[in-house]
């Protein structure tokens, strides 16, 4: 009798919960479900490429808040930026991201799993999250945090640091240098460019 | 304990001659604007927003030989190291352990000098284990049983006891470096076995071996920056010194 009142029990409020812990889900979740998500992607080979491509830009572009990386990266000068110019560089920042990743789809050589990324742990302060994982491969553990901001319930990442590299950091004081000599024509010049560049870049390339 | 006592010298010396590179304008017009916009700007993983920077009053220099390595890079490494590749992958990071290996005393004696007396027994252990069970280095059993190799060198033993990078510089074949880590790694030498057990040229030999070895490892990361960046030279140059930081303060 107590064995099916705990399954009612069960049937109600197991939906419920689950529900409520979606909507709640820690940051190191979201983060590896999209990341187990592109592997398989990647993995897939019967997949036609564009729609691989298209799949794995959309995946990225959910999970990544350009805007946030943005102003992080511009830093002292996002406050000098005009309205158009802050909305200028998002846009030739996230073009220039979604290009870099799609020359990293081509030239990727199928030797990752799900497997070879441990998610270890995750610090959470407010709306902030570290999550620390580690890619782990035959011969090296390569320590790869992701900063992530919560907007909406949702986690999204605003700076990755590779062994101690911050990919945010590194762009700031490579982009404020050229900013501060060349001003953000100059930049945005350069960036229009790189993105040209790449695309056309031959899909072999890097390989 | 006259070696010892040479040492505590040289770090006071160097340390007081040394201009510290790592604070500038940048980093405190970045703290205030932190204090203004808090809300954007602030980052609780962040250091506060300082900026790590590296001196470069050398630039010119530097790029020249950044353009140089760039060149032996793709004309001649790289080339050699594909051809290298016919040696099965396993015995590529066999190789790579293997010399990996033979500089735990490197590793050993800069954890010891940092104080860092329980990285030093893992080195400790680490090189007993690998060298018998592991087959003179060619395997890696300590890492399965949880003990992990732990980078250190000299350089990162003077950043410390606070001492700066110095200037950034880039040299010939030898890539990336400053003043202080260069300096570092002519201390790391005299650690080495091959230094004592090799002639010059058998020395240069193993060098060029565990380089190749290493490249044909890597899965393009040169190229990867390459193609990515709008300045290759200040990518590279930023994150070595971000690299490096953070690798003092493990």
């Amino acid at each position: 009798m107590k064995k099916s009142f705990l399954l009612l029990f069960l049937l109600f409020f197991l939906p419920l919960s689950v529900s409520v812990e979606a909507a709640a889900r820690r940051a190191i979740e979201q983060l590896q479900v999209d990341v187990d998500q592109i592997v398989e992607i990647l993995n897939d080979e019967a997949l036609d490429r564009r729609i691989r491509d298209e799949k794995i830009i959309a995946l990225v572009k959910g999970r990544f808040d350009f805007p946030t990386m943005s102003q992080w990266i511009l830093g002292i000068n996002w406050r000098r930026a005009s309205e158009a110019e802050r909305q200028r560089f998002i846009d030739l920042f996230t073009g220039l991201l979604e290009n870099t990743y799609a020359g990293r789809i081509e030239s990727y050589t199928g030797d990752y799993g799900k497997e070879n990324v441990r998610y270890v742990q995750e610090q959470v302060e407010g709306d902030r999250s570290l999550v620390n994982t580690l890619i782990v491969t035959k011969s090296a553990e390569i320590p790869v945090d992701y900063k992530m901001i919560r907007k909406d319930g949702e986690w999204r990442v605003y700076d990755v640091v590779i062994e101690g590299v911050s990919l945010v950091r590194n762009y700031r004081t490579t982009y404020g240098e050229i900013v501060s000599k060349e001003g953000f024509p100059g930049l945005f010049a350069r960036m229009e460019e790189k993105i040209k560049e790449l695309k056309k870049a031959p899909p072999e390339a890097g390989k | 304990m006259r070696k010892l006592s040479f040492w505590v010298v040289f770090f006071l010396l160097w340390s007081a001659v040394l201009p510290v590179a790592e604070t500038s304008a940048a980093g405190s017009a970045a703290m205030e604007v932190a204090s203004e916009e808090d809300d954007l700007f602030h980052d609780p993983f962040d250091d506060n927003g300082r900026e790590i920077l590296i001196a470069d009053p050398l630039e010119p220099v530097n790029r020249a030989f950044f353009w140089f390595n760039d060149k032996a890079y793709f004309y001649f490494l790289k080339p050699v190291a594909r051809a290298y590749r016919f040696v099965p992958e396993d015995g590529r990071v066999s190789v790579g352990r293997f010399f990996a290996n033979l500089a735990t005393p490197v590793r050993f004696a800069n954890s010891l000098l940092q104080l860092k007396i329980k990285d030093a027994g893992g080195e400790l252990g680490r090189f007993c284990l690998n060298t018998t069970v592991g087959m003179g280095g060619l395997l890696d059993p300590a890492r399965s049983l949880g003990l992990n190799q732990k980078d250190e060198d000299f350089g990162q033993t003077l950043g410390h006891y606070g001492v700066g990078q110095g200037c950034y510089l880039v040299l010939p074949f030898l890539g990336f470096s400053s003043l202080r880590d260069g300096i570092g790694s002519v201390v790391d030498r005299f650690l080495e076995p091959q230094t004592y057990l090799l002639s010059f040229w058998e020395g240069l030999g193993a060098t060029g071996l565990e380089t190749v070895n290493f490249l044909s490892l890597d899965k393009d990361t040169y190229e990867t920056i390459k193609k990515d960046s709008l300045d290759p030279y200040l990518f590279t140059r930023n994150a070595y010194a971000q690299r490096r930081e953070g690798l003092v303060k493990k």
